[in-house]
């Protein structure tokens, strides 16, 4: 039993371990020509690559690599032993293509151009573990972003040329809200009125049925089990022999079969044990004379 | 002399008097107005009665920059309005409401569920209305939760889906709570003839302590997969009715239905009332809420009532139900079971409609935060 349950809590510390790893960063946007966007430590409008942690759990990219080169994908690393690599759950970090890393642990050895595609690689050098293709077309000025696709906002499908929005999660401040789609999809409000409804309904209706159900099983209206017992040889014994004191009047006999019948078909009768027990009572304190506070009256 | 007369002068700068308006005059009017409603006429007073002062709290006239304000970062009354503004009052008054209620009538007589879904009619009625009106989709559905005639149910939705109208929302939502009686008499008196009015139901069986242990647990499982958005309100009901049913835990069980609500409701009481100051709440939109607030709870009276008339057509005589439990579908407890029960009893002193208009009644609590859910799901 013990050893199931460490194997589970190996099983579900595995699988947590597995959702906040590596594979969960991705390169958010890129903007290959930065002419107005932010500047760097040094004051310098330096091209950047904004990285998103997507996962719920920290991610440290120490060890990592970027590259623009899919032939030599270890182009620039990450270096180790800065908490700046760590990244918290749905956190981003500018990294600044200098082309100069001893610039710090943010600054990357390489410059991305218009056309060429960047690569996040894993810290083996080989595993790419995620990129984005820069349009050669891509205006200076224009970042090309991913932007989230689902609902959850962790799958960043949408590719696009984008205004350049660094350290700011692409996807919430472009999304409409519901309220506005509400508001373009239902302007008159009977579709959701209609849903809602519906749905409301749909949970008391089925409330209702369980309870139902519940209901009518501990009232006994309906038996889990139906269980037709068959009358033991003492019982069937008793019965011949209360059939023959009674000789051969068919209403007693009717009667009694009547019983029996209700007795093993329908369980109308509770189940005697057959056992008597009496056992002593120990003389409760109202009644004890040793604990009576009142004392018996005596005449002087 | 100048110097004592400067003081003076910056100390009567410091007074609500100087920085009084007609408007704080006239919101400190309307406070006085609940108190005296809730004490004199005993109107809901324990809503009434700290709305009432908190509406007089908020609109002393204060000298900007104090710092003591609601809507001040960081004041004393800013930090208790939290609890309104993240939404966490409420699930703790559901969770005392959950540990007072016995769900008994509901679970022994489970077809009066439905009359509690009818009444949220109400709320999709007002909705749609809100959004005639002018309002946001965000903002209809908040106004629209006022239907369900459950406050922390309205302040729940409100402080996520239109925190700007929370404060006309909440007063509205209570206020209306305090007239149950005034509101849904005479709609049920219309609606109804006098031979349904008679109408006797058979009296609700027994209902066994498994089958309320296991009530809350199958609910909960039941309505937060349909709804997950109403997880706050629908897990902490179900969890205060499973503390007071199981036996085992007593003590929290009176806790959550004792001093802990108590305290939330002087909380949420005192400072949704100071939420409403009059710069904020003296505006059309808070006149239009509130005479829409009126039209969902006419609207999801009016359906509950009609609902059962509705139902009774294809009902056998001896299992018919009387109209007079359909207001009860709104989740006002147990004040609209309690206006069944009087209206039923002034046609027949005989008939006692109160157990009955409870079934409906506690579903509508369930229904009101599964609605909430579901408006949350689709606006939030």
């Amino acid at each position: 039993m013990k050893r199931l349950a460490l194997i589970l809590l190996l099983s579900a510390s595995a699988a947590t371990l597995r959702g906040q790893n590596l594979s969960d960063l991705i390169i958010s946007e890129v903007l290959p020509c930065n002419d107005s966007s932010v500047v760097d430590a040094y004051g310098a409008r330096s091209p950047w690559i904004e990285l998103l942690n997507t996962s719920q759990g920290a991610v440290n990219f120490a060890g990592c690599y970027l590259s623009d080169d899919p032939e030599n994908l270890r182009k620039s690393m990450i270096p180790k032993g800065d908490a700046a690599t760590l990244l918290g759950a749905g956190q981003l970090v500018l990294l600044y293509c200098t082309g100069d890393r001893s610039q710090g642990t943010l600054y990357l050895d390489f410059v991305p151009s218009p056309g060429s595609e960047v690569y996040l690689v894993s810290s083996d050098g080989r595993t790419i573990i995620d990129s984005i293709k820069i349009p050669s077309d891509l205006p200076a000025g224009t970042s090309i972003a991913k932007f989230a696709t689902d609902i959850k906002e962790t799958q960043f499908d949408d590719v696009r040329p984008s205004k350049p929005t660094p350290g700011t999660f692409n996807g919430r401040h472009e999304q409409r809200s519901k309220s506005q789609m509400m508001s373009e999809n239902d302007p008159h409000g009977f579709t959701l009125s209609l849903i809602a409804v519906s749905v409301v309904f749909s949970a008391l209706i089925i409330l209702f049925l369980i309870y139902n159900l519940s209901g009518n099983i501990f009232t006994g209206k309906i038996r889990l089990r139906r269980s037709r017992r068959q009358p033991d040889p003492e019982t069937a014994a008793a019965i011949a022999l209360a059939l023959s004191m009674e000789g051969n009047d068919d209403a007693v006999a009717a009667a009694i079969a009547a019983a029996l019948h209700l007795h093993y078909a329908e369980s109308v009768h509770d189940t005697e044990s057959g056992i008597i027990t009496i056992q002593p009572r120990n003389a409760s304190a109202w009644c004890d004379n040793s604990l009576n506070f009142r004392k018996t009256p005596y005449k002087k | 002399m100048d110097q004592i007369f400067d003081s003076l002068i910056q100390f009567w700068q410091f007074t609500g008097f100087a920085n009084c308006t007609w408007q704080h005059l006239v919101m400190i009017a309307i406070g006085v107005v609940f108190i005296t409603l809730g004490i004199v006429k005993e109107w809901e007073p324990m809503l009434l009665v700290p709305i009432g002062f908190g509406i007089v709290i908020g609109n002393i006239p204060i000298f900007p920059g104090l710092n003591i304000g609601v809507y001040e970062d960081g004041s004393v009354l800013n930090t208790l309005y939290q609890g309104v503004r993240q939404g966490w009052y409420p699930p703790l008054i559901f969770l005392g409401i959950g540990a007072m209620t016995d769900f008994s009538a509901l679970i022994s007589q489970p077809r009066l569920m439905l009359i509690g879904a009818a009444a949220q009619m109400g709320i999709f009625g007002a909705y749609l209305l809100a959004l005639v009106m002018g309002f946001a989709p965000n903002e209809a559905g908040a106004i629209g939760i006022i239907g369900g005639t459950d406050g922390p149910t309205a302040i729940f939705l409100s402080s996520k889906l239109a925190p700007d109208l929370m404060g006309a929302i909440a007063v509205c939502a209570y206020s209306y709570m305090a007239l149950v009686p005034v509101i849904q008499k005479p709609i049920m008196l219309l609606l109804t003839t006098k031979k349904e009015r008679l109408i006797e139901m058979p009296r609700p069986r027994e209902v066994s302590k498994k089958e309320k242990i296991i009530f809350p647990v199958i609910g909960f499982i039941c309505t937060a997969f349909i709804v997950p958005s109403g997880l706050p309100l629908l897990g902490m009901l179900f969890f205060g009715n499973l503390l007071k049913e199981s036996g085992v835990t007593r003590r929290l069980a009176n806790t959550a239905g004792g001093a802990l609500i108590d305290v939330v409701t002087m909380l949420i009481g005192l400072t949704v009332g100071a939420s409403t100051q009059a710069d904020k709440f003296l505006t059309g939109n808070s006149l239009k809420i509130f005479g829409l607030g009126l039209l969902s709870f006419i609207i999801a009276t009016t359906c509950g009532v009609l609902f059962v008339k509705i139902w009774n057509l294809f009902l056998k005589p001896g299992r018919k139900i009387n109209p007079l439990i359909g207001n009860a579908g709104v989740s006002a407890v147990p004040d609209s079971a309690r206006v069944s029960e009087v209206v039923g009893r002034g046609c027949n002193p005989a008939n006692h409609l109160l157990m009955h208009a409870m079934a409906p009644n506690v579903a509508g609590v369930i229904g009101s935060a599964v609605a909430a859910g579901i408006l949350l799901g689709f606006l939030g």
